[in-house]
C-alpha cells in the first residue's frame, strides 16, 4: 500500500530524495519549487517509508503529515463575485492545500439570490467529479435553508459551510461547519484560523468515511501507479498544465484531451491488464481537455471477467 | 459611525453590523456617514439600508481641499484632504500638463506657470460623483441577489430599498419611512 507525506525543506541535495522515491517504487504527487525552499508531496510504498523519512532529515528538511493528499476538492460558492470572493472562499481552499489536497474554487452561473438562486446539471456534473466539496453560504438562516436546492443532489461528499444553523436539511450534507458567514478580509484572527481548521477536519472526516468504504473492497490498483505510467506518456509529460495529472481516491483526472488520446491511454498496461478494462475513462465535463480515470474495484474487475469469459 | 441594524435574523443582525462598517471603511466612505440603519428581512427578501451623511454631498474645488498661494508666476499647493490627492493630480496634469507640475513631497505640489485662481478654482470631486459613489458603497453591502433596487436622496439622506423580484407599494411606504426616521 501506498502513503501519501510531504517533504518541506531545502533544494539543496533534493536530487537524492528523487532518486530514492524512483528506486523504491513511489511517485511525486506535486512539487512546488520557490527560490531555494522545496516541498514534494510524494506517495511512496508503506515499507519505504522510515528510510524516505531518515533522508529527508539527513538532507536538511522534514517530513510533513498531509492527510489530504491525493484528493481533489471543490470549493463551490454561489458566485465568483466580489461578494463571495476572495474571502472566505478563498481561505478555504488555502487552508486545504496546507493538508496537502489540490483544491479548485468555483462559482456558479446562477447562484445568486433566494428565490432565483439554481443550479443546472452541468454545474452538479462537474462538482461530482471531485473528491469532495466544500458549499460555502452566507449569514441569514433563512436564505440557507432556501438554497437547499443548490447542494442536495451532488453526487459527492459535501461539507456545508455557513453562518447559523440551518434547520430540517440535515439530509443535504455530509458535515456542517457555522459561524462563517460573508467577510471582508482574510481569515487571520485566532478564532477565524480555528474554524478554518475546523472546515479541512470535517473535509478530512468524510474522505476518512470516503476511504473506508474503499477499502472495503479495494480498487485494482493504486492511482498512484496508474500516474507512474501516465508520466512516461509523452503529451502529458509535454503538458504545461499545472499539475497535468491530479490524483483522486479513487482515480485521476489528467489533462490531455479525451477524443485524441483516449485509444492510447486505454492501451497502456498495468499489472499485464489493459487500462481500458480495469478503469472507467470519460471526458471530463469541464471541457474535452481533461480526462477522468476512474480504477475499478477488484471485485468489479473480477466480475468483468467474468461476464468476457476471461 | 453608528450603525443600527433592525432585523429578523440574530446572527444576519451581529454579523451584518460588523460588516456594514468594514466595507465602508475598505473603500474610504466611513468617514463621511454619521450615522447608518440597515433593515434586513431575509423572508421577504427586502433590505432598506439608509445612510446619514456627515455633510451634503457637495462640488470641491482644489481650494476646498488644499492650500494655495501664488509664488511669483508659479502656483504651489499643500493638499489637506489626503482622499482628494490623485484627483488633484489627474486635473493639474490634464489643465496644466505633466511638465508643469512639480510634486516635491505627497502633498506639496509647484504649478509652473499657473495663477491662484486658476488652480483653486479647478474641480476635483462634483456633488454628484460623491452620490454614485456612495450608492455604489451601500449597493457593495447589500446581499448579491437583491437587484431591484430603489434610491431616495434627499439633502444628508441617502436610502436604497432592495428586493429580489416585484418591488410592491409596501416595500417602497417601509423604505420612506425609514428614510424620513433618518431625518430627511
Amino acid at each position: 500500500m501506498f502513503e501519501v507525506m510531504m517533504y518541506d525543506g531545502g533544494i539543496y541535495r533534493s536530487e537524492e530524495l528523487f532518486e530514492m522515491i524512483e528506486d523504491v517504487g513511489g511517485a511525486v504527487l506535486q512539487k512546488n519549487r520557490s527560490s531555494q525552499m522545496l516541498s514534494v508531496t510524494m506517495a511512496v510504498p508503506e515499507g519505504d517509508r522510515k528510510a524516505i523519512e531518515a533522508l529527508c532529515k539527513d538532507i536538511g528538511g522534514e517530513v510533513k503529515s498531509v492527510p489530504l493528499a491525493g484528493t481533489e476538492i471543490a470549493v463551490v460558492g454561489p458566485t465568483l463575485g466580489r461578494h463571495h470572493m476572495p474571502h472566505p472562499i478563498c481561505d478555504i481552499a488555502e487552508n486545504l492545500r496546507r493538508r496537502g489536497s489540490i483544491t479548485v474554487v468555483m462559482g456558479l452561473a446562477r447562484g445568486r439570490g433566494k428565490k432565483t438562486a439554481q443550479i443546472n446539471l452541468e454545474e452538479r456534473k462537474i462538482i461530482g467529479e471531485y473528491d469532495a466539496a466544500v458549499f460555502m453560504l452566507g449569514n441569514f438562516k433563512n436564505c440557507v435553508e432556501a438554497k437547499t436546492e443548490l447542494f442536495r443532489e451532488i453526487d459527492t461528499p459535501l461539507v456545508l459551510v455557513c453562518g447559523p444553523v440551518p434547520e430540517g436539511i440535515d439530509d443535504a450534507y455530509d458535515a456542517i461547519v457555522s459561524g462563517v458567514g460573508r467577510k471582508m478580509e482574510r481569515m487571520r484572527t485566532t478564532p477565524e484560523r480555528a474554524k478554518l481548521d475546523e472546515i479541512a477536519d470535517a473535509v478530512e472526516k468524510i474522505l476518512l468515511e470516503k476511504r473506508r468504504i474503499l477499502e472495503e473492497d479495494p480498487l485494482f490498483v493504486h492511482p498512484a501507479e496508474v500516474k507512474q505510467l501516465l508520466e512516461d506518456y509523452e503529451p502529458v509529460n509535454m503538458c504545461l498544465r499545472p499539475g497535468p495529472i491530479v490524483m483522486h481516491l479513487d482515480g485521476l483526472r489528467v489533462k490531455i484531451g479525451y477524443e485524441e488520446h483516449r485509444r492510447h491511454v486505454e492501451d497502456m498496461k498495468v499489472y499485464g491488464r489493459r487500462l481500458g478494462d480495469i478503469c472507467a475513462i470519460s471526458p471530463s465535463k469541464i471541457n474535452d481537455s481533461s480526462m477522468l480515470i476512474r480504477i475499478k474495484t477488484r471485485s468489479e474487475v473480477e466480475h468483468d471477467d467474468r461476464k468476457a469469459g476471461r | 459611525m453608528e450603525v443600527n441594524v433592525i432585523s429578523e435574523d440574530e446572527y444576519g443582525n451581529e454579523s451584518y453590523s460588523e460588516l456594514f462598517s468594514k466595507i465602508m471603511a475598505d473603500i474610504n466612505k466611513q468617514s463621511h456617514i454619521e450615522r447608518a440603519t440597515l433593515v434586513l428581512k431575509p423572508t421577504v427578501p427586502l433590505f432598506i439600508f439608509s445612510v446619514k451623511l456627515r455633510a451634503e454631498p457637495s462640488s470641491k474645488t482644489v481650494g476646498d481641499v488644499a492650500n494655495v498661494r501664488g509664488e511669483g508666476s508659479d502656483a504651489h499647493l499643500t493638499i489637506t484632504d489626503e482622499r482628494y490627492a490623485p484627483s488633484i493630480l489627474e486635473q493639474l496634469w490634464k489643465k496644466f500638463g505633466r511638465e508643469a507640475v512639480d510634486q516635491q513631497t505627497r502633498f506639496d505640489l509647484d504649478v509652473i506657470g499657473a495663477s491662484e485662481s486658476d488652480v483653486k478654482a479647478l474641480l476635483v470631486a462634483s456633488d454628484e460623483e460623491s452620490i454614485n459613489d456612495m450608492i455604489g458603497a451601500i449597493w457593495r453591502t447589500m446581499p448579491e441577489g437583491i437587484k431591484n433596487r430603489r434610491t431616495f436622496i434627499d439633502g444628508r439622506v441617502i436610502t436604497v430599498v432592495a428586493t429580489e423580484e416585484m418591488m410592491e407599494p409596501h416595500m417602497l411606504e417601509e423604505g420612506m419611512r425609514v428614510h424620513e426616521a433618518e431625518g430627511a
